[in-house]
């Protein structure tokens, strides 16, 4: 039981720690742009993603781990 | 998660516009059709977004060359739904590592099909060069709200080259908390890929057999994926978000690369043994090479980081991913891109990454025939020990009507080492590691309506 418990406090734990952080609504004009999404240009991580894991023994990370070829 | 960002700017409009929700569902069949403009609040408007790419991905040495076409098409609904559309078209051709190792002498195969022979000159790496396919890969994905700060996708995905089929389906939910300034989310992908050789999947570890004689193959195989992420994002200032990823993926069925080799060497002199029988007038191999085998189970570990940060319009963009595999891979891949405004919507965004991955436990340049052998081998450059270096840069700009176009170049080169405790006689003195230099540019047009 107790280990069950222990994500769910982890997790409130984390929460509470980040709930210190951050910004108030009307100061997220940068944090808007699109040169500050986590992901800017979808066709480019894409591509990157999908370079790499032809290439490389690792894959994914920022998403799911692409695949869909025969060519690993 | 880019995703996350639009939402976040919409969200707020939602409640008010729910009356409006029936007209612009109305609007949406309209404008299918049509074209018109609908009258309602501009932000709400539904619209499409266009984001295509063309791809040149060329090795040196006459190796992989890609030209690929990429498109993700999206249609953005009334209460911030949306669907995503993938599409990419790939033309592949060129050379690759057969597995074979480097001779003092010429050397002939027997292709993946069976049907022919071909040779390679002494003293350079076994490349087959029939390498030729066109890969059609398809994704679709619907994003809506779920509750004030909830948001799901669901997706799907396939893709079909000559001897590959690939059928995934994908599920992700985020949900805000701290004033929408920290996201958690998890997904999941699973798999189902259907691996289809030309002339069959080979038996592991059986030889490359002469042109004509398929008895060692076994037809088609399959192999399944799943994949499990969960993942925060915090915003930590008005110039700085973060975001960790764990992610979890198991690979289960035929994981072997069908057709690649290994060539089974003398215990003294490291020299491929050659074969026992006369070459017949058909051709076949000239040595005696064996077909890889690697564990029919995989199961890798990632965690990935990621900070962007603003600096005075300059965008700085760096990440971080850890991954460890019970095949015993480590690689460590570290990326770097600055965002840097020239003039109104220009930007030159130079772009470094860096990778190292230390061998799989069953990695071998080559088979002892003095030894007995091992339960899995596998030669596969992929799966050794090597470091890349990419190097880039992109500009981008918008164009008259406010579209983005950009243009990326970049540098990706491999370098690899054999542990030195692998090498056997001669093969001290030789070039083992088949590096890889590749030059990737990418034109990129976007626009919205």
């Amino acid at each position: 039981m107790k280990t069950k418990l222990l994500p769910a406090v982890l997790l409130v734990a984390l929460c509470a720690g980040c709930s210190s952080m951050g910004v108030e609504p009307w100061d997220r004009d940068v944090l808007a742009r699109e040169d500050m999404q986590l992901v800017t240009d979808p066709l480019e991580a894409a591509t990157d993603d999908h370079i790499y894991f032809s290439k490389e023994a690792s894959s994914g990370g920022r998403g799911f781990g692409g695949g869909g070829c025969g060519c690993n | 998660m880019a995703d996350v960002g639009v939402t976040k700017m919409t969200k707020s409009h939602r409640k008010n516009d729910r009356s409006v929700s029936a007209t612009l569902a109305a609007a949406t069949c309209a404008l299918l059709g049509t074209g018109a403009s609908a009258p309602v609040d501009a932000q709400e408007e539904p619209k499409w977004d266009f984001n295509t790419s063309f791809l040149y991905y060329g090795e040196d040495e006459n190796r992989v060359q890609d030209a690929s076409l990429k498109s993700i098409i999206r249609r953005l609904f009334a209460d911030d739904k949306s669907l995503s559309i993938g599409v990419t078209v790939d033309t592949l051709t060129g050379a690759t590592p057969s597995g074979a190792i480097r001779q003092d002498v010429a050397q002939t195969f027997t292709r993946p099909s069976g049907n022919a022979a071909y040779s390679v000159p002494a003293g350079e790496l076994p490349l087959d060069d029939t390498f030729k396919d066109t890969r059609v890969a398809l994704t679709a994905n619907w994003t809506q709200p779920a509750g004030e700060k909830g948001l799901l996708s669901v997706g799907m995905s396939a893709s079909k080259e000559y001897d590959y089929l690939h059928t995934g389906l994908n599920a992700n939910y985020a949900h805000d908390f701290n004033n929408r300034n920290t996201t958690l989310s998890a997904g999941i992908a699973v798999a189902r890929d259907s691996i289809e050789p030309v002339g069959g999947a080979p038996t592991p570890f059986t030889p490359m057999l002469d042109v004509g004689d398929v008895s060692n193959r076994n037809g088609d195989q399959d192999k399944d994926v799943l994949d499990v992420i969960f993942g925060v994002s915090q915003v930590i200032s008005r110039d700085l978000v973060m975001q960790v990823n764990y992610s979890y993926s198991m690979s289960d069925g035929y994981l072997n690369n069908p057709y690649k080799v290994l060539s089974l060497v003398d215990g003294v002199t490291g020299d491929t043994l050659p074969r026992t029988t006369p070459l017949p007038p058909d051709g076949g191999p000239s040595g005696q090479f064996l077909f890889e085998g690697r564990p029919d189970e995989r199961t890798q570990h990632s965690l990935y980081t990621q900070a962007k940060y603003n600096m005075n319009g300059k965008v700085l963009d760096v990440s971080y991913r850890y991954m460890t595999d019970d095949w015993e891979i480590d690689s460590h891949t570290m990326d770097v891109r600055y965002r840097w405004p020239i003039g109104a919507g220009s930007y030159l965004e130079p772009h470094l990454r860096f990778y190292t991955q230390s061998e799989a436990e069953f990695y071998r340049l080559s088979l002892d025939s003095s030894q007995p052998l091992p339960q899995f081998a596998s030669s596969d450059y992929r799966l050794g020990n090597f470091d890349a270096i990419t190097a880039g840069l992109k500009y981008g700009w918008k164009t008259r009507n406010g579209n983005d176009m950009s243009l990326r170049v970049e540098w990706y080169t491999q370098s690899g080492t054999v542990p030195a405790g692998q090498l056997i006689g001669n093969q001290a003195g030789r070039d083992n590691y088949p590096d890889l230099n590749a030059l990737i540019v990418q034109f990129s047009y976007r626009f919205s309506q």
